[in-house]
């Protein structure tokens, strides 16, 4: 690889650090590692990483605090680490602009498909003509352009919002978007924070579009979070 | 005596008094027979040591009605007499009735007290039982695992250059697969801890069924890849309060314990069935079912450690226990049967909860 993409690490856990950087370097990444926030921070500025995994529990400053300086001067990938038992926090790193998140304990897999999706999105972010203009995933097409959705051939009809969810979902394959990001997206700003609304059609999208309701195998749920759809 | 149940003692004798003191004018007014009056007093009297806390408002009422009922209903009216027959007899009688009133008032009182105390020292040991036995599967849980990945990695350490590479992918799988297993317990163990301590109970937010289901399921898959598991669910689309952590965490558990158990390859089937008032979710394997005697304890955390097959390390251990806490504190219940062949274990959901809970949603 000639070009090497650069990692920040930003976590104080040492094995945990080790841990992941031992993942990247294998994998032809470039790793960077800042044991707290504030040298996170200034490696951020000093060293422009293509990506930042931050560990939300930083000893000196809060991971959510770091996320919100990064964000006010850079658009770099975020990918945030967290533990598995709060969704809430979950759910304010996204929507404070945090493009991933990942729960402790992770596989390798895991996280290098994690990494590789928000790298993928933030290309796509920088050259807006690049927009794919079809999402396909086994057996399952969606054409933007003539907003068709067809799967193992068929196409299938969905109402306008059941749409408008789909493609929103495909255009962000591999990320999870939150319910109150899909809402205020297809609802717009002043939609009721009531998700119930987003529940039903969710439902009778996967009635459509999956084998077993209980067994998705293009859209999932995120408990508590949002929903993520299968990259294709 | 605080002065919350002064005032309160005040206004009942107060309100009592004047209330009874309108019934016997009225009553006075029609019938001239002041001794029905005096009843009236008594009657009084009584509530009021019933309603009062103490012996001192009932001999308060009782001085007060006889002097009424002297001074108001009695010729001479409107004058203190105290030389009329009988007048000692009724004065006695109304304080006799106080005392005994208020006597017997205050003991119930008191013993209701003590009943109450009893109850709650009763049910705290029964909290601290059921604390002691989650501990002990705890530490016996935990400390298995833990035994032989330390043990194992300090064999590689000592060994490492002497050992084959069979060996060595042998004994990191091993320390995977324990470490995958205390994963699970200390999540069943931090799910506990979204259970309120005060009553039980969970906040709840209607989740769609499906989704708990398959979120469960895709989180068991991606532990135990080779597992296989047939789900079903409703066509209909269905909302139902809970906890979906928690929930899927008891799936989980018993989709688990099934692979485990059940000691059988057939896929193990997870199905859901919607009743008018309840949800039941169904996990059923073929396997060899569950012995008799542990069919009544088997959430209950008992016979960890005495299980009869050599299998103790992924013993029914604090798993079940947990499914069975997370249901209760959902209000619904949990139940294991054998079938013809192999066991099923089972869990309710109520649709609509007790308590309106609407406030609680996130």
């Amino acid at each position: 690889m000639t070009n090497r993409q650069t990692m920040l690490i930003i976590e104080d856990e040492k094995n945990i650090g080790n841990y992941i950087e031992t993942i990247l370097i294998s994998n032809g990444y470039k790793a960077l590692r800042a044991m707290n926030g504030m040298s996170g921070l200034s490696m951020c500025t000093s060293h422009h990483p293509d990506l930042i995994l931050l560990d939300l529990g930083l000893p000196d400053i809060d991971g959510m605090d770091v996320l919100e300086r990064i964000r006010g001067f850079s658009g770099v990938p975020v990918i945030v680490i967290s533990a598995r038992t709060q969704e809430r926090e979950k759910v304010t790193a996204l929507d404070r602009g945090a493009d991933d998140y990942i729960t402790k304990p992770f596989g390798s897999e895991e996280l290098l498909a994690r990494i590789r999706t928000a790298l993928r999105h933030s290309n796509q972010a920088g050259s807006q003509k690049t927009q794919t203009q079809t999402y396909t995933c086994d057996e399952l097409t969606i054409d933007f352009e003539k907003r068709l959705v067809t799967l193992e051939g068929e196409d299938i009809h969905l109402t306008q919002i059941e749409y408008k969810l789909v493609s929103l979902l495909a255009k962000n394959a591999g990320k999870v978007l939150t319910y109150d990001f899909i809402l205020k997206e297809i609802w717009g700003p002043y939609a009721d924070t009531d998700n119930q609304i987003l529940r039903v059609n969710m439902a009778n999208i996967r009635r459509k579009l999956e084998k077993n309701p209980a067994e998705p195998h293009y859209i999932y749920t995120e408990i508590g979070v949002g929903y993520r759809m299968k990259e294709g | 005596m605080s002065r919350r149940t002064l005032l309160q003692n005040i206004l009942v004798t107060g309100v009592l008094l004047g209330v009874s003191t309108a019934v016997a004018v009225v009553f006075f007014h029609y019938s001239r027979n002041s001794t029905s009056v005096a009843i009236i007093y008594v009657l009084t009297v009584m509530l009021i040591a019933r309603y009062t806390t103490g012996y001192v408002p009932g001999i308060i009422a009782a001085l007060i009605g006889v002097a009424c009922v002297n001074y108001v209903f009695t010729y001479p009216y409107m004058n203190l007499n105290f030389t009329i027959d009988g007048y000692p007899v009724t004065f006695l009688g109304m304080m006799v009735v106080s005392t005994i009133t208020s006597t017997m008032t205050t003991n119930f009182k008191k013993q209701s007290q003590l009943l109450n105390e009893r109850e709650k020292l009763l049910m705290e040991a029964e909290k601290e039982t059921m604390r002691a036995n989650l501990l002990r599967a705890v530490s016996h849980d935990l400390r298995t695992p833990l035994t032989s990945i330390i043990g194992m990695a300090q064999a590689y350490e000592e060994s490492g250059d002497r050992l084959t590479s069979q060996e060595k992918t042998q004994m990191v799988a091993n320390i995977r697969e324990d470490a995958d297993w205390l994963l699970n317990m200390v999540e069943n163990l931090l799910s506990v801890t979204r259970i309120r301590m005060e009553d039980a109970r969970v906040t709840t937010s209607p989740e769609p069924l499906e989704e708990v289901v398959a979120g469960a399921v895709q989180r068991f898959r991606k532990r135990l890849p080779d597992a296989k598991v047939r789900v079903r669910v409703p066509d209909e689309f269905l909302m139902v309060p809970m906890d979906p952590v928690l929930i899927g965490q008891v799936i989980i558990n018993l989709l688990e314990n099934a692979v485990y158990h059940s000691d059988s390859e057939e896929d193990i089937d997870l199905y859901v069935e919607k009743l008018p008032d309840e949800v039941v979710f169904h996990v059923r394997d073929y396997g060899k079912g569950i012995a008799p005697e542990r069919l009544n304890t088997i959430f209950d955390g008992a016979g960890v450690d005495s299980s009869g097959s050599g299998d103790s390390h992924k013993g029914m251990g604090i798993g079940l226990t947990i499914c069975k806490t997370i249901v209760m504190a959902h209000q619904g219940e949990i139940w294991a049967l054998n079938r013809s062949q192999g066991a099923e274990f089972a869990f309710s959901l109520p649709l609509q909860w007790e308590e309106a809970e609407a406030e609680d949603r996130v």
